[in-house]
């Protein structure tokens, strides 16, 4: 029964090396909280622009014929990991989690496990 | 600009242009009531933005109940409870009908909706009306400053999409089919089968209980890939719900310089 800044905080806070979270609205790319970032890494805009990635791996996965769900999609750079989830709302609401981890402290399998605990938390 | 200075969350070097200079002093004094322009209403409670409706946008009730995360009787119910006591947002989630995320998000999504076409170029004067609150109650307010943020952002993105504004209003209608088309996402699939010459972007969204902004979206796009076309000069049938509205020419707040001086140099030229 968590609204939606205490688990963003949660995200913040339980999840071991997480420098910022935000949860977007993958159809129009707002974000509908943030927190964390910076002013070297700003939240709103990497939200905005990763709703293109979850648009292109969907088209991907059309053109495939696949009939699956994208769970999570991962992006490891040289520092960091990003790590989208997509929540599965009873809404149509087409809406993700989007956490930043600095790779030399997160861990990532504990990561996934964390963010699908708060995404569960969120939704009922 | 004092709105966005008072404003901590938002930087003050942010100079936005204005989208109504009357909503901008609202929130500088903080003001409290309903502000009605010509395509819907925004709610003020103490200079921030509370709620928003808008008669081209699916309401907060139909958010809630065509996603099942909500069910019609519960809806109702809430609003017979709590409706008089403007606390219809509470009650939902203390009698446990909807989580409270849920909530906040279906309402910060309708809210962000309206308000986009609320703030839309206009030349009907807006009224105020000091002290107006809405029956949801409070649920997450947002800063005028966000408000007018996420609309220019919004405006931006549809027109980086596919810059003709034609499908935002009329009836659509699909496209003759051409073989060999790439597959359509699922997303935009469902607003493609409700194209049938009839229906508007907004009556696309009401049926689908998705928000207005993801209608134009969607249509934007498969309208640059070819697959909708807005149904163009034809008189309004009978049928025609009060949203297939003619477009009238736009007054805008931030008028474009270049293409005027353009213009004005082009005429001088002849």
């Amino acid at each position: 029964m968590a609204n939606t800044e205490a688990s963003l905080k949660e995200a913040m806070s339980s999840i071991e090396g997480t420098t910022g979270v935000a949860l977007v609205d993958y159809t129009s790319g707002m974000a509908l909280g943030t927190l964390g970032g910076g002013k070297d890494f700003n939240l709103e805009v990497a939200a905005a622009g990763n709703t293109d990635v979850i648009r292109a791996k969907l088209r991907t996965m059309e053109h495939l014929g696949l009939k699956e769900e994208i769970e999570d999609i991962l992006i490891t750079l040289g520092t960091q990991y990003h790590l989208i989830r997509l929540l599965k709302t009873r809404g149509s609401n087409g809406l993700f989690l989007y956490l930043v981890l600095d790779a030399s402290r997160a861990n990532l399998a504990m990561a996934r496990h964390q963010l699908k605990k708060i995404e569960a938390e969120l939704e009922v | 600009m004092s709105a966005i200075a008072a404003d901590p969350g938002a930087p003050e070097t942010d100079r936005l242009p204005v989208l109504s200079p009357m909503l901008q002093r609202l929130a500088a004094e903080r003001a409290t009531g309903a502000l009605m322009r010509d395509r819907g209403t925004l709610y003020l409670a103490d200079g921030q933005v509370v709620h928003a409706e808008s008669p081209a946008t699916p309401g907060i009730d139909v958010l809630l109940t065509t996603g099942g995360t909500l069910r019609h009787e519960g809806w109702w119910d809430a609003v017979a409870q709590a409706g008089a006591g403007q606390r219809v947002g509470r009650y939902l989630v203390d009698s446990g009908h909807v989580p409270g995320g849920a909530l906040e998000l279906c309402h910060l999504g309708a809210l962000y909706d309206a308000a986009f076409f609320a703030l839309a170029p206009t030349g009907t004067p807006a009224r105020f009306r000091y002290g107006v609150s809405h029956w949801i109650g409070p649920v997450r307010p947002v800063p005028v400053a966000a408000v007018q943020r996420e609309t220019l952002r919004r405006r931006e993105l549809l027109d980086r999409i596919w810059p003709d504004a034609a499908c935002d209003s009329a009836p659509i209608v699909r496209a003759a089919a051409h073989p060999g088309d790439s597959p359509v996402p699922a997303r935009q699939r469902a607003v493609l089968e409700l194209a049938d010459g009839v229906r508007t972007a907004s009556d696309i969204a009401l049926a689908l209980g998705r928000s207005a902004f993801h209608i134009l979206v969607d249509l934007r796009r498969l309208a640059a890939a070819g697959l909708v076309e807005a149904v163009r000069a034809q008189p309004l049938p009978a049928t025609a719900s009060a949203h297939g509205r003619i477009t009238l020419p736009e007054v805008t707040a931030d008028p474009d310089i270049a293409l005027l001086r353009r213009l004005r140099d082009a005429l001088e030229a002849l």
